[in-house]
């Protein structure tokens, strides 16, 4: 008699702890948006430093960039020192910065919706999409890990386009050919151009 | 808002400047059928690019002819044309390329798309004048985007070899045969030279002047060009292929097992859609 009562509410417990996680990652998803839409409003009064400066602490907040690093640097990871490791993440996600920054540089009344989420294993899959002003619909989904308590994004896919694989590819070729140094003096590059060009 | 979505700069399709391109489809149906016979039959490596290194040459030749000759007219045709004129010469080409979308639907069982696909062909072409217009849209009929590789991917094939092609860019083994129908279904190619030359050129500069975005974003955000295009076009593909639903691959295998992903796996483990 007891059985299928317990039975019952550890199904329905279970089903409100997978709710409660695909609420959360949702959340971490939203709350990039929320901040993008905001910069991008304001894009022109922020101006690049501007815009970089108010998504830093939230870049922080909804990524997780030491999970990041291990994923694009691959095989490398392993044996790379952690001065090493730690150059490499703090270039990584100043350039993760700069590069949002570019990309979310004005508003053109584009707004977010979220499509929906999957859990996998253990990941979150959440599905949105990008809507410009003129209702074309760019597929922006996103990958989050649970690291502690809190979901965190490791992967964001821009219409197909998986940006974690894509940086894996070009990385793993510059490791192997050039070394960390070079791939870290890479980014940096990276950044100072953006920030050269960005207004 | 930009982001790169791994259409290619030399992607474009000169092909309806050729007037013996129907010979030329059966010719270049031949050869892919021999590349995807070679493509099934090799070990693939992470990237499925063994002819890197001649690949790389190409890529560097398109890259310089698309600097010093493609991007300067495509600037100069976007400063000299309205856009809403560029808007129509996109619509017009998109259109006259049509019956492939429609006849890549039907191979792939999408009835319903093929039908779509013949309302928007027929709305457009005499509604929309020739397919200046695009009414269809806004009649629920969408542009759909199907062609013989991704009919192929449907199947079960393989994506085969990476190739870039001199002037026409990436491509694979499966995505080849593609250049061949798309050419023998569009009405142009039947069309004299005097007609589909100037069209050509026309299409090609109007269709470079339609990525200038695309590459200049490929331009900042990419460490070695090469290689962010080839994994941006081989995700792109697999993206249509799946209609924009392609199955989860997941992370969590690598991220939680092991610092040392297996080589084989490192295109597959990171593309969670």
């Amino acid at each position: 008699m007891l059985k299928p009562l317990r039975l019952l509410l550890s199904l329905f417990l279970l089903g409100a702890s997978g709710l409660a996680t695909a609420a959360e990652a949702t959340a971490v998803v939203e709350t990039l948006h929320s901040a993008l839409l905001d910069t991008m409003k304001n894009a022109s009064t922020l101006g690049f430093k501007g815009r970089m400066e108010k998504l830093s602490p939230v870049l922080d907040s909804t990524f997780d960039f030491q999970a990041i690093a291990k994923v694009v640097t691959g095989r490398h990871w392993q044996s790379l020192a952690e001065d090493k490791r730690q150059a490499f993440i703090k270039a990584f996600r100043e350039l993760s910065l700069a590069t949002y920054a570019d990309n979310f540089s004005g508003f053109g009344g584009e707004h977010f919706e979220t499509l929906g989420h999957e859990q996998k294993k253990n990941s979150e899959l959440v599905r949105t999409n990008i809507v410009t002003g003129d209702a074309k619909r760019v597929s922006l989904n996103y990958v989050l890990t649970k690291n502690g308590d809190e979901w965190h994004i490791v992967n964001v896919v821009a219409e197909g386009v998986s940006d974690l694989a894509l940086k894996r590819s070009e990385y793993d070729g510059i490791i192997a050919a050039e070394g960390i140094d070079s791939l870290v003096a890479k980014l940096n590059g990276k950044v100072a151009s953006y920030v050269a060009a960005g207004k | 808002m930009r982001f790169y979505s791994g259409t290619e700069p030399l992607g474009w399709n000169p092909d309806i400047m050729k007037k013996e391109s129907v010979t030329r489809s059966l010719i270049a149906l031949g050869l892919t059928a021999l590349l995807g016979g070679c493509a099934t039959s090799q070990t693939n490596t992470a990237s499925n690019d063994p002819w890197e290194k001649p690949n790389r040459s190409v890529y560097n030749f398109n890259d310089s002819l698309d600097r010093n000759f493609f991007v300067p007219v495509a600037k100069g045709y976007v400063w000299a044309t309205p856009k809403p004129i560029r808007a129509s010469v996109t619509n017009a080409f998109e259109n006259v390329s049509y019956l492939n979308v429609i006849a890549n639907n039907l191979l792939q069982a999408k009835f319903t798309g093929a039908a779509a696909g013949t309302g928007r062909f027929l709305v457009n072409s005499t509604v929309g004048i020739g397919g200046l217009f695009d009414p269809a849209t806004s009649m629920g009929l969408p542009l759909s985007d199907e062609d013989l590789g991704q009919t192929f991917g449907k199947w079960g094939m393989g994506e085969g070899r990476y190739v870039v092609l001199p002037f026409y860019g990436p491509n694979s083994a499966r995505d080849l045969p593609n250049v061949a129908s798309a050419m023998a279904l569009n009405p142009l190619t039947y069309l004299t030279a005097a007609v589909t030359v100037p069209l050509g050129v026309l299409q090609t500069i109007n269709m470079r002047a339609n990525l200038l975005e695309e590459t200049n974003i490929r331009d900042q955000a990419a460490l070695d060009p090469y290689t962010f295009v080839r994994e941006a076009y081989r995700q792109r593909r697999e993206f249509l292929i799946y209609d924009g639903n392609p199955p989860s691959e997941s992370i969590d295998d690598y991220l939680n097992s092991s610092d040392e992903p297996k080589a084989a796996d490192e295109s597959s483990v990171l593309k969670v859609y």
